[in-house]
This record gives structure tokens, sequence and C-alpha cells, in this order.
């Protein structure tokens, strides 16, 4: 067997006992959270001017959708049909399956996320060894500044500043959802630029949120790698300073690479409110709506999913640093 | 460096991809012709779910009453007569004098979006759609008021649906028009042919309908989870497409009254909180929005948005300051009364309602408006709770508490602080509870204001009786009864099950207000739930005098005290669109109907030229 075999049937019997607790944690929290929303749809049919008894009636076969039976029963269902991927009824939209709802909102999610965060990556590292080499000068003082002040700002605090700025005092850029419905959807410049559009102002928001992580942590990566013997050495030798550069970027970028792995697991969850101020509606929005509406299946089932990503990147992640890293994986083969 | 720079020539390429699509807009996807775009957003459901089905009866269905779905009738906002309504499918109606049947006469000329007329059967298939979801006239429990006991086509275009005698009511026209229509065509495949079998068992007793009924309540679930294959519109739009983000509706050209519907277009913008429609409504994007709570600021935004219009009218809801009558001191009623005396409603709702409300005169548990309608001439014997330091302190002082060093103190010498609940995002409400909190503190009262995570678990600890003190919707109209079991109903003890009213002491089956099950009014004893259940069953003439005695009840006894009376505030923009309907009745149409499709399709709205 190789390392990486050995590695990944070990991580993956791991996620799955790993997966099976969450499962049955989040099922107690998520049947356990106050309120009655019951009473909350009742109360809001009659404000809309239902009479009582029409209300109590329709309240009552709406929530008829809802698991009975005790605790242990409606666990005990809920494992099983987890096993089957059926994550349950949702609530608030009776007659699709959880796992196909959630699905639909988890492209609006990654998508934005993805793209953000690869940006913000690929910025932030080339950004961070310039300011790592340039860090007795003006220019990596400025990027020092910018990485750390973007970094102070939560990211919500960005993005409504990004609305303020481009949707509302210069209007240049949307900031309400994700496509424009008067475009016929499928393959067409129309419709692709307006996805377009309407994701760069979500996209800008993680990109820069992110952006001055990458580049402190790529910069102190940077500072630390260049007291090592080995670049001393390569200068004495007399190399290239373009070889020197790939020697530096290579060792200082590994730490890197598990915080992006990591990042991207918590793709599905890190999104609440960017996606509740750019009204995109994806998971996070989701889950904000199933815990408003006590929509228990689906609340349920995006804890999960968000979950099972973060364990499934955690897995991604170790089995991409045996991959990069020789000594990781020499080391493996040596005991 | 190489790289780098293709990176950067990408983005550059992307975000002028981007910026160009502005441009391509109408060619990209049928731009608004003629008509033009309507813009609009359904107050009622936040968040547009492609996935849904184009089903009214889905709580996420992608149906928008009054633009796509179309009802009976559009029951108005009337302040007394609960049977007032616009016509919808039915072009007229007959309300027999005892009001013991209707008779409705379709529209001659109403077809489906797919050209397929619209027919009796229709209306009849509908009816049993409505058995399943629970309806006031269309319920198969037991005794239930002003139920449906026959429903005949007479002929093509007309129906007849009479009254069940056993327990009639005053509104059950309201019930009968407030149906959704639907396709038989496409809908018939929701509910088995043996339907009205099953509905005419479930309607009697004994186990055989006890089982019919639980039939009926399984196909409400088949029924709520039906996916027609698109949308077959009866309305004046019919649904074209539908993102995650927007919902984009277009002229249906078979609608009978096609001709006077002024948008070619209709389009429903998401949101998910009111943040996002203040910023719609300040950038001038809604042709129209129902009623969101603003902050003034918000509000002078709002307002100074080019072509922005506020509409302002009757809207039958109050709301009130909740006691719980088991906790001490507010079993006392003066010390309620004592608040009342206190409480500067005035400045109440100019700091948390002032352009959503009016103070409320004195507590009724009717909206003011309602009660000028209602029951003028007892008004004037009303205590009005004018704002009277002294008064309150003598309330205060009759009840046993005592002020030391300045502060209100109980009976037993232990100090006195009302605690007021309120669920988090209730701007109004919390925003009110602060001004009364000082007002309190300022009389030497202490006060605290408590934020409960959100609604759902603000009702739940509210009917488990853990506050002493919150807030209260009240003054739900325009019928009698559903004015007055928001005071006197099951919260405050009396459940009315099949029009027999039964009393549960304080702290139990949901009742939380905890009033005592009689009082005395005008020297009389008198049960006001039981008067309460009556409201459901008698006819105008009759209802005065109980309402007047409710009233009365309610205003001496104060088992809330009446803050504010809301106002019906809608947002329209005239910048696109005009012809906006002024007029009080038409500014709420039945339960979550969208007005701006009422008013589109009866030919109200007008292109601006």
């Amino acid at each position: 067997m190789t390392v990486i075999a050995r590695r990944l049937a070990g991580h993956l019997a791991r996620g799955l006992v790993m997966i099976l607790v969450v499962a049955t944690i989040s099922f107690f929290i998520v049947n356990n959270i106050p309120g009655d929303p019951v009473a909350a749809r009742y109360e809001k049919l009659v404000e809309q001017g239902m009479s009582p008894e029409a209300a109590m009636q329709a309240t009552k076969v709406l929530y008829g959708f809802l698991p009975s039976g005790t605790m242990w029963e409606q666990y005990v269902d809920y494992m099983s049909g987890l096993l089957r991927f059926d994550l349950g009824v949702s609530v608030t939209r009776p007659g699709t399956p959880v796992l196909d709802v959630l699905t639909d909102a988890a492209k609006w999610t990654v998508l934005p996320v993805l793209l953000g965060t690869l940006l913000s990556f690929l910025v932030g590292v080339i950004l961070g060894v310039y300011a790592a080499i340039k860090r007795t000068g003006k220019l990596g003082d400025a990027l020092a500044i910018s990485g750390s002040l973007l970094h102070g700002i939560p990211q919500y605090v960005l993005a409504m500043l990004l609305v303020v700025i481009f949707a509302t005092l210069i209007p240049i850029l949307p900031a309400d959802g994700p496509v424009d419905i008067l475009f016929d959807p499928g393959f067409n410049a129309g419709y692709i630029g307006s996805l377009a559009e309407h994701a760069v102002l979500p996209v800008a928001t993680y990109a820069l949120s992110a952006y001055g992580g990458w580049v402190l942590a790529m910069k102190s990566s940077v500072v630390t790698v260049l007291g090592d013997d080995f670049i001393l050495a390569a200068e004495l030798r007399g190399m290239k300073r373009s070889i020197i550069f790939r020697y530096i970027a290579r060792n200082a970028i590994l730490p890197l690479f598990t915080i992006l792995a990591l990042s991207l697991g918590l793709l599905l969850g890190g999104a609440v409110f960017i996606e509740k101020i750019f009204n995109y509606p994806g998971l996070g929005w989701l889950l904000i709506d199933s815990i408003t509406l006590r929509d228990y299946a689906l609340m349920g089932g995006a804890f999960l999913l968000i979950t099972v990503s973060v364990i499934v990147a955690n897995i991604v992640a170790d089995l991409f640093y045996t991959v990069i890293d020789p000594r990781v994986r020499s080391g493996e083969e040596t005991r | 460096m190489k790289r780098l720079a293709a990176v950067v020539a990408l983005l550059g390429l992307a975000t002028m991809t981007a910026c160009s699509s502005t441009d391509n807009k109408s060619a990209g996807g049928g731009g608004s012709t003629g008509g033009g775009l309507f813009t609009t957003i359904d107050v009622n459901r936040p968040g547009i779910d492609a996935s849904a089905p184009a089903n009214p009866y889905n709580p996420k269905g992608n149906a928008f009453p009054g633009y796509t779905t179309m009802k009976i009738g559009w029951v108005v906002n009337h302040l007394t007569d609960p049977n007032k309504a616009l016509p919808g499918m039915a072009a007229s109606w007959e309300i027999a004098p005892d009001n013991s049947a209707i008779t409705l006469k379709l529209q001659p000329n109403a077809k489906w979006s797919d050209g397929k007329p619209v027919t009796a059967e229709d209306v009849k298939l509908s009816i049993a759609l409505a058995y399943t979801q629970g309806s006031t006239a269309f319920a198969v429990t037991p005794g239930a008021a002003g139920a449906a006991a026959e429903v005949t086509v007479v002929d093509d275009k007309t129906i007849k649906i009479t009254q069940d005698p056993a327990n009639p009511s005053p509104k059950f026209a309201r019930g009968v028009l407030d149906t959704t229509v639907l396709p038989a065509h496409v809908w018939s495949n929701a509910v088995p042919a043996t339907i009205w079998d099953t509905i005419k068992t479930a309607r009697g007793d004994g186990p055989d309908a006890e089982k019919a009924r639980e039939e009926i309540t399984a196909l409400g679930e088949k029924v709520i989870a039906f996916a027609p294959p698109k949308d077959v519109a009866g309305g004046p739009f019919v649904l074209e497409r539908v993102n995650p983000g927007e919902a984009l509706l277009v002229k249906n050209k078979y609608f009978f009254n096609a001709a006077n519907v002024a948008p070619d277009q209709v389009k429903f913008l998401n949101y998910t909180g009111n943040e996002q429609i203040w910023n719609y409504l300040t950038q001038g994007k809604l042709d129209h929005s129902g009623f969101v709570a603003a902050p003034t600021d918000v509000m002078n935004r709002i307002k100074a948005a080019p072509g922005s219009e506020v509409i302002k009218g009757y809207s039958p809801v109050a709301v009130s300051m909740a006691f719980n009558q088991s906790k001490k001191p507010y079993d006392n009623v003066h010390v309620r009364r004592g608040l009342a005396f206190l409480i500067d409603r005035e400045q109440v709702t100019k700091v948390a309602s002032p352009e959503g409300g009016t103070a409320a005169t004195t507590t009724t548990g009717i909206h003011q408006k309602a009660a000028d309608a209602w029951i003028s001439e007892t008004l004037p014997k009303l205590e009005p709770y004018k704002v009277d330091p002294a008064k309150a302190e003598e309330e205060f002082k009759t009840a046993g508490l005592t002020k030391k060093d300045g502060k209100w103190t109980l009976a037993d010498g232990t100090p006195w602080k009302v605690s007021m609940h309120a669920p988090a995002g209730f701007s109004d409400w919390l925003s009110a509870q602060e001004n009364i909190k000082s007002q309190l503190i300022k009389a030497g009262i202490e006060a605290e204001v408590v934020t409960t995570a959100d609604y759902p678990v603000y009702l739940e600890e509210l009917a488990a009786g853990k506050y002493d003190v919150g807030f209260w919707l009240i003054a739900l109209g325009p019928a009698p009864y559903d004015i007055f079991q928001r005071l006197y109903g099951a919260s405050n003890g009396w459940a009315n099950v099949s029009g027999k009213v039964k009393h549960s002491p304080a702290g139990e089956a949901g009742n939380w207000m905890g009033s005592p099950e009689q009082i005395e009014v005008d020297g009389a004893k008198i049960n006001p739930g039981e008067l309460t259940g009556k409201l459901n069953s008698v006819g105008p003439d009759e209802a005065k005098p109980i309402m007047s005695q409710l009233a009365m009840a309610a205003n001496q006894d104060l088992p809330v005290i009446q803050l504010w009376d809301y106002i019906n505030n809608q947002f329209v923009n005239n910048s696109r669109f005009t012809g906006w309907p002024h007029d009080d009745e038409v500014l709420r149409l039945g339960t979550g109907v969208l007005p701006s499709g009422v008013w589109i399709q009866q030919g109200l709205v007008k292109k601006k030229q």
C-alpha cells in the first residue's frame, strides 16, 4: 500500500466517524432550538388577514410534514435516512428533497467564494513575497499596511462599504442577487455578462477580506525562509536570483497551502453575512432562512453539509501536503 | 511577471464583459416593450426560491396572488363589512338575504394562460383543494363556523355554495370569495377523483368521518407539494421564469381584462431583509412595495427618491402592551390602569412608529377607525387614559404599592421592575419599549427591556407565561370575532371549538394573559370569551352591542394597553406608472394578496405617458 493510499484510508475512516458524531450532535442541537414555528406561522397568517380558524387549519396541514414520534425514534429515522442520502422533508419547501435544496444553494456559494479565495490567494502570495523581499522599503511597508488594514476589517463591514460605494453612491455595480432575470438563461453573452456583473462585488469582498491574511502570512513565511542556510548557500554559490526566488517561494508557500485547503473547506459555511448583504441565495442565506423559519430538516442538512466539507477539506489538505512536500512523504516511507 | 500580466489581463476582460452586459440587457432577454416593465417585491415572502413550484399553497411557491393566481373575489379592507370584495374570477355574486348561500357568476371571458376557458368545474376543484388546506368556508372540522354544506355547479359559469346551518357565520361569503381558483385540467392530478366523496364523509360524525378527515389532511400535504409542469395562470400575468434572485412574469394575453393591463412584464425582486427593500426604494427601483418598517432617516430618503410616494390608509391592526395577570402586580387592575395613565402613547408612537402608526386614543381592542364605525356611541363613555401622573399615583396606591425614596415598591416592600419583552428585529416594538422604559423610570418605576432571539422564541416563551409584559398585536379585523379573539381568545384562556367556548385557567392551554373568566361591566357580570364567541355567528346588528360591551370590558379591565393603531403604508413610484389608488379599502386585499397585482388587473395602474 502506498503512503497516500494508507493515509487516505485512515482519514476516510476517521472522517466517517466524525461525520456520524457531528450528524448526531447537530440533530440534537437543531431539534432542541427554542421557538415555536407553528405559532409563528399562525401569527403571520392571522396578521395577513386570515381568519383564526383557517390559519389554524393551514398551519396544521403545513406542519403535518414535521416528523413525529419520540426524539429517539426521530433520531433513528434521521440516521437511517442519512445512509440513503435522505436528509428529510423541508417544511418551507415541501415536496423538494432537502438535498436538492442544498445543492441548488451550494452552487451560488461555492463559485463566488472559490473565485474570491483563489484570487486573494494568488494576489496575496505574490505580493507577500514582494513585501518580504522589499520589507525595508516603502513598497514593503505599503503592502504590509494594506494587508493589516484589510485583514482587520470584518468581512461584512467591507461588503457594506462596497455596496455603499459601488451600488449606492456610484451605482455602477449591482448588489441585488446573482443575475438579472431579464436575460434568457443559457450560454449567451448577456446572461453570462449579467452573472459576472452581479458576482463582482461579492467576489471582491471575499478576495479583499482574505487578501490581507495571505499577504501577511506569505510575508512572514518568506522572511523565515530567507534566514535559512540553504538560501545563504545558494547566494554564495552565485545562483541566479530567479532560481533563488523559486527556492524561497516553494518553501514559503507550503504552510499557506494547508491554510488554503482549510479555507476551501469553509467555503460552504463562511458566507452567511455576505450572501445576506448581496442577496445571494447560497448556503449561508439558506441557513439563516431555515433558522428563522425553524425548518429543522433544512437546518440539519445545511449544518451537515458544512461540516462534511470541512472534514473533506482537512483530508484533502493532509493528502495534498503529502504530495507537495517530499519531506512528509519520505518521513512516512522511512517509518 | 508574465503570469501576473496574464491574470491581470483576464481580470480586465471579465470586468469588461461585466460592464458591457449592462448595455446589452434588453437585447439579451427580451427587455420591456410597449407597456414596460413593472418592478415589485412580495413583502409577505422574503426569498424567491427558484426550485419552488408554481403552487399558491406551497410556502415558497412561485405563485403571485393578484398577478398570476386569481381568487374568486378580492376581499377588501372594509371597516365593518367583511364580505365586501372586488370582482376576481367571479364577475359578480349574490349573497342570500339570510346569508345561507352565495351564487357566483364567473367572468364570461375568463381564460387560463393556455387558452382554455375558466369554468365552474375549475372553481369546484379549487374548492376541493381549499378543503385540503384549511379555509374558513371550506373546513371539514365538525361544527366549524361559517363552513359550506353544498357546492353545486349550476351551469358552466355559475356555481352555488350553501352554508351549513349548524354554525353559520356572518363572514361565510368572505371565506368563499377569498378562495384561490386553479385550473382543473392541471390540478386534478393533485387530488383523487373521489375527493368529494371523502369531503362529504369527513363532514359527518363517527369513525369513518374521522378517517376521512385524516385522508384530507394527508391530501393537504400532497397538494402543498404539488408541482404543476408549468404555470397555467388565470391572472393578468404568467410566470415566465424564476432564478434564485428574481422572478419574471409576462402578460397573459388570454386574461379577460388584458386590454387594460398596463405593464408587459413584471419583475419580482428578491430580498433577505428590510435593508434591501429600503435600498430598492431609495434607488427608485420599485414601482410598488407593501409596507416595511423603516427608521425616520431611511423613510426620508425613500420619500426623497424621484417619483416616490407613500400612500397611507387603514390597516386593521393595533399594537398593545399585554400583561401576564398571573404575575404580580399585574393581577391588580389598578396597577394596569396606573400604567395606562402614566404612559404617554403619543410620545411612544412618535418615537417607535411615526409613519406607520397613530397613537391609540384609548384601549378598546379595536382600531380607532373601526371603533368609530362600529361603536361610535360607546366611545365617549370610555376612559381615555390621558397622561395623568396624579391619577397613576392614586391607582398605584389603591393597588397597595408604595413609593419610597422616589421609587415604587410592591405591597410587600420588594422593588417593582417592569420587565418588557420583544423579539429582536422588531425595531418599532423595541423602540417603543425603550421609550416606555424611560417614561417609567422618570416616574420612579424600575423598568427593563429584554430582547428575545426571534419571533418563534418570543411566541413560545410568551405562551409559556415566562414574561411579565410583552407586546401583542390586536384588533385584527375586519370581522368582529377576529378583532376580539385577540383579547378574549386562546391566549386569554377561551378556546372556541366548533362554536363551543371553553375556558382554561391561567397558565394552561396557552392562557398566558390570565384575565378573570367573568368581569363586571356597567353593573352586569359578563364572560368576555363567550361574548367574543358569539360574534362568530351573529350579524352586524347583533354584533354592535356585544362589541360595545367588549370594548368597555377591555377599557376598564385593561388586559392590554392599546398603544398605537397601525397605518397601511404602500410605497409607490410615479416615474414609470401612475394611477395608484388612494382608497383605504383597496390597500389591503385578502390573505397574502399582492395589492398592486389587483390594481393592475382592475386597470387602475397606467403607464406614465
